[in-house]
């Protein structure tokens, strides 16, 4: 499914978080959105799936215009997304039930789901019994599991520590490789939007603008990104970072960018 | 319950407090004449020959009949007045001004209205218990139903939620704990509705009316053996019967 930011503008009030977004999201294309904290790019996330509209311009979905959440259109949230009150078997299935389909359906195949994720043995334990990087598992097979035409990724493993990302990441690229559906991931990890992504995009603070585009193309990739460090090292800066000299005093001033 | 310590514990304060409570009224009865405060003793026995007589099970019957009326229709009510006005942006403020105005008039002021509007019957009665555990619950429901947590409802909206699925899969839940607490203390409005009505409207056999009764004819160690079953009803309904449904339904919470 192909996405287009046509002059995309919000403004919450006064404050106006996006200015003027422009751009064609191909099918299947992976695009990556860096920026700093609070810059808009979870807001533009939001208005793919349908949850917050634009203040000015439109956002469309292989040529009609957005309007309401639907599942081809699915997002995964940074975490405490999962109900509490339902096993990872049971939170996986609802998102077949809530499209109509019978439930013992639903949990057959949420079952093949959390196996595909690695969490055979954990579908009757409630999310609170298991781990956050579970935790993100399981919301990937609950996303997944609705064969979304678009996957929006929200910081979806923001709050994982560092090595369990890292795993995390390989996990979703493969199920990104498997189902092809065309993903906008909003990260702050430059090194995870390199890793998974086609074409990254780097905002400004607010309001939000696109500084820069960095186009990788759909290629082979893994956690050993000296390849792209000519990449990372612009990008970095972009943000802010200096990579050349006293990195730790720069970085604790912009502490908000990683 | 999850913590057996905390369970043994509480249960041992139970007993204490029991003869605690038992402790001082078999002090007021030593000081009293035994017309006007029987011994505890006398009450237990008179208790005892009670739990074997049909009277006392008819008008036992007949109480929680009223009760689960009252009291079932009340929590029912409650549950989706709270869900649907939470819900309703527009309307929630005003919803909830008119439950706390109307929930500060103690339920018992109703009877008079009741009993002229719905005649001398069980229908008076039952209507003031449920309005007594109405207010509790829907407010509880709706207060717990604005609380949800933002991501919760986004999350069942990307994934295609209907407004009915809505409701059943994520409010509902998400609801329940709240909702148990306001139950409770919905019980607590109903069972002192239930017993006053019934003392003051006085129709047909009743744990009120028994003891309204009791107290017509001076038969004090009936006015003690009715409050002691009154209260012991209370507890027992509350501490064992309200407290496995909320193990029950929140047990996920416990594990």
């Amino acid at each position: 499914m192909q996405l287009q930011f046509e002059r995309v503008t919000k403004s919450f009030g006064d404050l106006k978080v996006i200015d003027t977004f422009d751009t064609t999201i191909r099918d299947g294309e992976i695009v990556a959105l860096v920026g700093p904290s609070g810059c808009g790019k979870s807001t533009l996330l939001h208005m793919v799936a349908g949850l917050q509209s634009a203040t000015g311009g439109q956002v469309k979905a292989d040529g009609r215009s957005v309007e309401r959440p639907a599942p081809e259109r699915t997002l995964v949230f940074q975490e405490h997304a999962l109900y509490p009150w339902m096993t990872l078997r049971q939170n996986v299935a609802l998102a077949l039930e809530f499209q109509g389909r019978p439930a013992g359906e639903a949990h057959k195949q949420a079952v093949q789901w959390l196996a595909r994720v690695k969490l055979d043995g954990f579908e009757d334990y409630y999310p609170h019994q298991v781990s956050g990087g579970m935790r993100q598992r399981c919301a990937l097979a609950r996303a997944f599991i609705a064969r979304p035409k678009v996957l929006l990724l929200d910081e979806p493993f923001g709050a994982l520590d560092a090595l369990t990302r890292l795993t995390l990441q390989s996990v979703l690229k493969d199920l990104i490789e498997e189902e092809r559906p065309t993903v906008v991931l909003v990260t702050h990890d430059v090194d995870e939007a390199l890793y998974l992504a086609d074409r990254v995009l780097v905002f400004s603070h607010r309001p939000a603008r696109v500084l820069e585009e960095f186009t990788l193309g759909h290629i082979p990739k893994t956690h050993d990104l000296s390849a792209f460090a000519g990449i990372r090292r612009e990008v970095l800066s972009l943000l802010g970072i200096d990579t050349q000299a006293q990195e730790t005093e720069r970085q604790t001033e912009k502490g908000d960018v990683q | 319950m999850g913590n057996t310590a905390t369970g043994v514990a509480s249960k041992r304060a139970y007993v204490l407090a029991i003869v605690l409570i038992l402790f001082f009224w078999q002090v007021a009865a030593w000081f009293l004449p035994s017309f006007l405060m029987p011994d505890v003793p006398v009450a237990l026995m008179r208790l005892w020959r009670e739990l074997g007589s049909a009277e006392f099970y008819h008008g036992l019957g007949n109480s929680m009949g009223r009760l689960g009326a009252g009291y079932g229709a009340a929590l029912l009510a409650g549950i989706v007045l709270g869900l649907v006005g939470g819900t309703l942006n527009a309307v929630r403020s005003t919803l909830k001004a008119a439950i706390i105005i109307l929930q500060s008039i103690p339920s018992i002021a109703w009877v008079p209205l009741f009993l002229i509007l719905m005649g001398f019957g069980n229908l008076p009665i039952i209507v003031v218990v449920a309005v007594g555990a109405f207010f509790p619950t829907a407010l509880s429901v709706m207060n717990a139903t604005e609380s949800v947590e933002r991501v919760h409802i986004d999350a069942a909206r990307v994934m295609g939620a209907s407004r009915m699925q809505m409701l059943k899969r994520v409010y509902f839940p998400a609801v329940t704990p709240e909702l148990i607490t306001g139950a409770q203390l919905a019980f607590g409005n109903a069972w002192r509705a239930l017993i006053s009505a019934e003392m003051i409207v006085g129709f047909s056999a009743g744990l009120g009316k028994s003891l309204a009764y009791s107290g017509e004819i001076a038969d004090m160690t009936g006015v003690m053996t009715n409050i002691l079953v009154i209260a012991v009803l209370a507890a027992v309904i509350d501490q064992v019967i309200l407290e496995r449904i909320k193990y029950r339904l929140l047990r996920y919470q416990y594990l």
